[in-house]
């Protein structure tokens, strides 16, 4: 009786490492597909993107992509849409948005203003696929979304 | 609050898991110990599993949308700690462990319904405030105040009930630092001023840092608590960074931090005695003193290899007061590098849930609760663990949901109801 009883009894602990392995994995499996379900409903109700191409270390990663809605507002605070984590940029820098089928770029008041395409924006201005946007020392592509 | 039920599917899921866990935890301890089953002792498992339940339908019932992973990992936490109190402790301590976890889920339902809107939270910050110091001086009164193993941070109440008010404290920090820096946050747009190459932060932030700085080293030399000293300032430069985004504060600030505790060493006994003990356990005059605890946790750390020496089948009794300090340890023996390595793979799932949830928030301030609640859980673990294995000098704080005790197993689950509640505003916010 004394061997089965250890054997049973190793048993139970090699199960207790099994389920605690399976928990483990289980609560893995369920942060991925948050995870994933999260991308694709930002990417889904993304109207164009900006594209990062310049960057510095604690900012956004180069090729990340930044969903734009009709209505954005860009800045280093986190209730804007798009979040530039720049020491640089404003709290509220830019407001990115569609009007009658064409895009519109407008600084809002920043610090240190929004540069289009090598210049400094005094006025809203039009924004065209393939522009380029710099804010702080963030450089962006401009990508209207294309079905 | 709508009332319409919800399935919540995932975390039912999630909850055979913990259920599993705790049933073979216990047959494998008690099965080690004795050799028959009764069912008595599986009488406490059983329980555990009808508060998990409860709590699950609990929030189903209340039609509540929020994270679906957090509780079934903070019980899966919960279920392991129940499993060691019956390994480690003395008879008596499971049933009051139990009586706890029955508490600390009254305490989670509680933080689930009130208040009723929870940006009502950042509108008293300094009643917070207060109240954060008047619970952190309480057990420096006498009569109330108790000194236990050379830490003056219980407050007890005859020999019935004893707290440790240090453990409550870190929530009302973490929110009184959300308000405060939420309310300061429009002065990141300006560059801090300079005296030669060192930044000077605006006033609004260097006038906490001190004062923090002040407070910590206050519990540090009144109290004792180097654990408690470590968190509430490391929770304070994590926000302040979460919050500014900038390192430099930070840095500055744990600079200041090394700076008092090397001065306090100097000059206060007990603060030298930790760390020479962190630095020479293994010498002749501490080896069987102040240094014993960790030389015996040490050893059985290195025993423990791959596979442990099985749940049940260590000898975790030749650690002094092991079911408090040394869970960890304990843990690692028995279950081997392997085991170790899930239960901080646990941590770190519950930890980047947290951090996530915080990401998604919708105002700042429900963005930093939840930000240095998360932080808060992942610190702790942190210095205890390191503290075990010896990379810091060894601080009595609590294995959150792990180590035996009450206030820090009521608290954890009043963090974990606060970070659900933030998940839930996001998803209603959102209408997803």
């Amino acid at each position: 009786m004394e061997v089965p009883y250890q054997v049973a009894l190793w048993g139970v602990r090699l199960a207790f490492l099994l389920v605690l392995y399976l928990f483990l994995i289980r609560a893995f499996a369920s942060l991925w597909r948050s995870l994933r379900v999260e991308t694709e409903l930002a990417a889904r109700n993304a109207l164009a993107y900006l594209i990062v191409q310049r960057t510095h270390a604690t900012g956004p990663h180069v090729g990340e992509r930044l969903p734009l809605r009709a209505v954005s507002a860009v800045g280093r605070d986190a209730a804007n849409d798009v979040v530039i984590n720049d020491e640089a940029a404003s709290a509220r820098h830019a407001l990115i948005e569609l009007t009658e089928g064409s895009w519109w770029i407008q600084d809002e008041g920043s610090t240190n203003g929004t540069v289009l395409n090598g210049s400094r924006l005094a006025r809203r201005e039009r924004l065209h696929d393939g522009d380029v946007v710099e804010i702080g020392r963030i450089g962006m592509r401009f990508e209207a979304f294309r079905a | 609050m709508r009332a319409r039920p919800v399935f919540r599917g995932t975390e039912l899921g999630h909850l055979v898991w913990v259920a599993l866990l705790v049933g073979l935890g216990f047959v494998a301890v008690v099965g080690s110990e004795r050799e028959q089953l009764t069912a008595a002792a599986l009488a406490v498992p059983v329980a555990f599993v009808g508060i998990a339940l409860a709590l699950h339908f609990f929030l189903a019932f209340r039609g509540f949308r929020g994270d679906e992973l957090l509780l079934p990992l903070a019980l899966g936490l919960a279920a392991i700690g129940l499993v060691l109190v019956q390994r480690l402790a003395p008879a008596h301590l499971l049933p009051q462990q139990l009586t706890w976890a029955i508490i600390g889920g009254g305490a989670f339902v509680a933080a689930i319904l009130v208040p009723r809107d929870l940006s009502v939270l950042s509108r008293y910050k300094y009643t917070w405030a207060l109240a954060g110091i008047a619970l952190l001086a309480l057990p420096v009164l006498p009569g109330i105040g108790r000194e236990i193993n050379g830490a003056r941070i219980w407050v007890g109440f005859g020999e019935l009930l004893s707290f440790q008010p240090a453990e409550a404290v870190k929530v009302i920090l973490v929110i009184f630092f959300a308000a405060y820096l939420e309310e300061h946050r429009e002065l990141l747009a300006r560059p801090p001023r300079r005296i030669g190459p060192v930044p000077i932060p605006p006033p609004p932030y260097l006038i906490p840092i001190l004062l923090m700085w002040a407070l910590a080293m206050g519990v540090m030399i009144l109290q004792k608590d180097l654990g408690a000293t470590l968190i509430f300032f490391g929770i304070f430069l994590a926000m302040l960074y979460l919050a500014t985004g900038r390192a430099a504060y930070s840095v500055a600030g744990i600079l200041m931090l090394i700076a008092g505790g090397w001065a306090a060493s100097r000059v206060f006994e007990h603060v030298n005695a930790r760390i020479v003990t962190w630095l020479a356990p293994f010498s002749d005059e501490l080896r069987f003193g102040a240094g014993y605890q960790l030389v015996q946790g040490l050893f059985a750390l290195g025993n423990a290899g791959l596979l442990g020496a099985g749940l049940g089948n260590g000898m975790p009794e030749r650690i002094p007061v092991v079911w408090s300090d040394f869970v960890f340890t304990a843990f690692t023996e028995e279950v081997g590098f392997v085991g170790a390595l899930a239960l901080l793979a646990l941590y770190l799932v519950l930890v980047f849930r947290g951090m996530a949830i915080a990401m998604r928030a919708p105002t700042p301030f429900l963005q930093l609760v939840a930000g240095g609640l998360s932080f808060a859980l992942a610190f702790q673990t942190l210095v205890i663990v390191a503290g075990n294995a010896k990379l810091i000098p060894l601080t009595g704080v609590t294995l959150p949901f792990l180590s035996y005790g009450g206030s820090s197993l009521v608290t954890n689950f009043v963090i974990v109801a606060l970070l659900l509640r933030i998940s839930d505003v996001t998803m209603r916010v959102r209408g997803g």
